[in-house]
């Protein structure tokens, strides 16, 4: 009682440090962002408010729907390529389905540790015309002029880029899904087994549902991190050529840095935000609708 | 584990399909690698001649090269130090702040939790801008605390969402009788607290020291000058700019992987441990 403000005084030095850097550092620039968003403002000079207009534009800005589609297809590839690919892996892993499994399972991870930027540019290196994939290619049609043209492709640009997030990603589904198959006791595939379900029967049946919960959460962590997405793109091909394999976060940092139209960047940092949050209510939504919690 | 060996063998067609699809997945993970490791040891003429090939007359030529073109040591020594200065401070600031929302009954810890606990969703795009600007005019541009700041902020949320599920878990016994005996909160972190925390904050080490040394965007915009760019910004500058040479671009690439590889293969477990409990991705 006595020290019952010493106390206070304790609590508060240990809580405020790590508080102030927070605030200070990211709620202090959120709101100053909402602010620069409706704005127009060169980095310099006088700023003029413009109210929604630079959401009213982006919406009708060609660019940014092409951003806006390719981030959905990143989407696309995690919820529906890296989880199920890495819970299908964590599930032959669990059931010694191969030997050597650790061996796998370390080699399968490894990429995990690796910087994207250093990943693009080694993928870039692969798909070049002196890299590994044209040159199998030569070899195996005996074209000796072949070099990948799918970059230069509106409609396909973008593929190889899904395939380097496959293989960057995937394997960190795996281990999170190989972690929760731990805690499943053998019983209940035990169980399964002896009333005489195959293997297929037991994936469906027992084990994607026991894992549904984990699988959800994920999924909200793929999608947020889907529409971040910026070091992988930016480093492989910068959102080129001619915009094809441009995403939200790659168009807003140009717009802003490279162009200097801090409101118009500030608007598009903003509705990334807004399509993450609202991706987590929906998938929130739908889950409890198929009762998945 | 005895009852592992009661569970059926999987079938001929599931395990034949692991196979295939474990060993597709391996060799892409690992080819790649080997091919940029081997290759980075051959002259440019024989990359270009035969792509594929062994070395003829393995050379370490390209990395003195790349070292000392790309700048990498300097860089190199920039890594370690926003990393290490970030993850240290990290730290410290997150299980200081745990323990004060776990063990102190003051009302207001149930505020600053849920505030922490929205900086889950804030994005570095979100802030980048604004952040910049107020760099700019506080003089932080360019300088190593204008990198390490928000490496350390943008760390906080989950840091602290982890400690603070440990830091719960130490019985209030052990604080208390602390107490009566008379120590300083300071000395109960410091003596009590830090060396309880042994495994969780070897867990939150890890996962701060692989997201700081790989973080791009900070680096990146808040400084210009080639000497206070961290490894990967350096390596990702250089090999973009070396059009036609391809032993530079695999050397420096080369060097930027190989750290992490190490890294990997001496904190395997506890990489999985920390991932696999459901924690970040990028």
């Amino acid at each position: 009682m006595v020290n019952a403000r010493a106390k206070k005084r304790s609590y508060l030095s240990f809580v405020l440090p790590a508080f102030i850097v927070y605030v200070s550092i990211m709620v202090f620039p959120v709101a100053f962002s909402l602010a620069l968003s409706l704005t127009k403002w060169k980095g310099y000079g006088p700023i003029e408010f413009v109210g929604l207009q630079n959401f009213a534009k982006l919406f009708s800005d060609p660019v940014f729907l092409i951003g806006l589609r390719n981030n959905v297809l990143i989407v696309l590839v995690s919820v529906f390529g890296q989880i199920p690919l890495g819970l299908l892996l964590a599930y032959m892993l669990h059931r010694r389905m191969v030997r050597s499994s650790k061996t796998f399972e370390m080699l399968i991870f490894l990429p995990i540790t690796i910087s994207s930027v250093i990943v693009a540019q080694l993928w870039n290196r692969v798909f070049a015309p002196v890299g590994i994939l044209p040159t199998i290619v030569r070899q195996l049609t005996g074209n000796a002029e072949y070099v990948m043209t799918i970059f230069e492709s509106k409609a396909f640009a973008f593929v190889p880029i899904m395939f380097v997030l496959l293989w960057q990603h995937t394997s960190l589904y795996m281990v999170i899904f190989l972690a929760n198959l731990q805690r499943v006791p053998d019983s209940v595939i035990e169980a399964a087994q002896m009333e005489g379900a195959g293997e297929g029967v037991v994936f469906r049946r027992i084990i994607a549902p026991i894992l549904a919960p984990v699988a959800f959460i994920n999924s909200i962590l793929a999608i947020s991190g889907s529409f971040k997405s910026f070091d992988l793109i930016y480093s492989m091909t910068g959102g080129g050529p001619a915009h094809y394999t441009e995403v939200m976060a790659v168009y807003m940092y140009n717009t802003t840095f490279v162009f200097q139209n801090y409101g118009y960047g500030s608007a598009i940092s903003i509705v990334i935000i807004l399509f993450i949050v609202a991706a987590i209510l929906l998938t929130r939504a739908v889950t409890k609708k198929l009762n998945l919690e | 584990m005895n009852e592992r060996t009661q569970l059926k063998k999987a079938p001929l067609a599931w395990r034949a399909s692991a196979y295939a699809i474990m060993i597709a997945f391996a060799l892409l993970t690992v080819f790649p690698l080997l091919w940029l490791g081997y290759s980075s040891l051959k002259p440019n003429a024989e990359i270009v001649k035969h792509p594929l090939a062994l070395p003829q007359a393995p050379s370490l030529r390209n990395y003195v090269q790349a070292w000392t073109m790309g700048g990498l040591g300097i860089s190199l020594l920039n890594s370690f130090v926003y990393t290490i200065a970030a993850t240290a401070s990290t730290l410290l600031l997150a299980l200081s702040a745990a323990f004060g929302l776990a063990k102190f009954p003051f009302k207001s810890a149930r505020f600053f939790t849920s505030a922490f606990a929205v900086g889950l969703m804030i994005t570095v795009h979100a802030v980048i801008v604004p952040l910049f600007l107020l760099e700019v005019r506080l003089g932080l541009i360019n300088k190593r605390l204008g990198v390490v700041l928000p490496y350390i902020a943008f760390n906080l949320p989950m840091s602290i969402l982890i400690a603070l599920s440990f830091v719960r878990g130490i019985p209030d016994a052990l604080i208390e009788s602390a107490e009566i005996d008379g120590a300083r909160y300071r000395r109960i972190f410091w003596g009590l607290i830090l060396p309880l925390s042994g495994p969780v904050v070897t867990t939150m080490a890890i996962l701060s020291f692989l997201q700081h040394w790989n973080e791009f965007l900070f680096v990146f915009i808040f400084t210009t000058k080639a000497a206070l760019k961290s490894l990967p910004v350096a390596i990702t500058q250089f090999a973009g700019r070396q059009n036609i040479e391809y032993g530079l671009q695999y050397a420096s690439l080369v060097i930027g992987i190989l750290p992490m590889i190490c890294f990997y293969f001496l904190f395997h477990e506890q990489l999985k441990k920390g991932f696999g409990e459901g924690a970040l991705k990028e």
